[in-house]
């Protein structure tokens, strides 16, 4: 039980590195995709959060950007290995589509995503670990204090920038 | 307590916080990060509770839908959608 524990924080860490690189590649933190991304933006600003984190955070709710890819892959890959994962980047990209995106975050963080769980798969872990380690990693950015996390977002986007 | 199960339990209480965190908020803009947080719960447990290659279409679409839900609700309060240079 420990172990698994200590080893479902591992993955989560791993998920949080995989889609926070992925995002910041493909510049989310740059501007709002749709009105909506950038209406929760400004929401998260005026409570005394960061921007361009606020951007990040709105375009995640408002498409499916390398997060849900890193979970998608892991659920494909603990269902069906890398075929499982690959054709979660498939619908990932359709639902990128179908949201107004142009689809390159969350294709991508599928497929990257999809190897390293498998990878990782074979020296010990588990994809469930990584399904439950990306639900804490998104509840780290989404669900705790939209003006931290949108602090700690800008301090990332401005290092990459 | 199997490695499954211990998935399942930390997606099922991450999501029950994530519905209070909800309840307990009275802007609608700032209900939906909470909302995703919910959407990427369920999603898992779906992924968990019913391994067959179909579910990953079941979870991308349950995925998918609520993400669009959340973008057409932002975006309805933020007056509607932007016109963009393509």
């Amino acid at each position: 039980m420990p172990e698994d524990l200590l080893r479902i924080l591992v993955a989560a860490a791993v998920c949080w590195a995989n889609f926070m690189a992925f995002d910041l590649f493909w510049k989310l933190p740059l501007e709002g995709g749709v009105s909506g991304a950038t209406a929760i933006a400004h929401e998260v600003e005026r409570k005394g959060g960061a921007l361009h984190g606020g951007f990040m955070m709105g375009n995640i709710v408002s498409s499916p950007d390398a997060s849900a890819g890193t979970l998608l892959a892991a659920c494909g890959v603990f269902i069906a290995g890398i075929p499982g994962g690959l054709l979660a980047a498939m619908c990932v990209y359709v639902g990128n589509r179908i949201c107004h995106d142009p689809g390159y975050a969350g294709t991508t963080g599928c497929i990257a995503a999809t190897f390293i769980i498998y990878g990782l798969c074979q020296v010990g872990f588990v994809a469930t670990d990584f399904i439950a380690g990306m639900v804490i990693a998104i509840l780290t950015i989404q669900g705790v204090s939209a003006v931290h996390a949108s602090r700690l977002i800008e301090r990332l986007w401005k290092w990459r920038s | 307590m199997s490695p499954d199960e211990l998935a399942v339990t930390i997606c099922i209480v991450i999501a029950v916080y994530s519905a209070v965190r909800i309840a307990l908020e009275r802007n609608t803009l700032k209900k939906l990060p909470f909302l995703n947080v919910v959407s990427f719960a369920v999603t898992g447990v779906i992924a968990i509770i019913l391994p067959h290659p179909l579910t990953i279409l079941a979870a991308a679409a349950y995925f998918v839908g609520s993400t669009l839900e959340s973008n057409a609700i932002a975006s309805t309060i933020a007056g509607g959608p932007e016109e963009k240079d393509e």
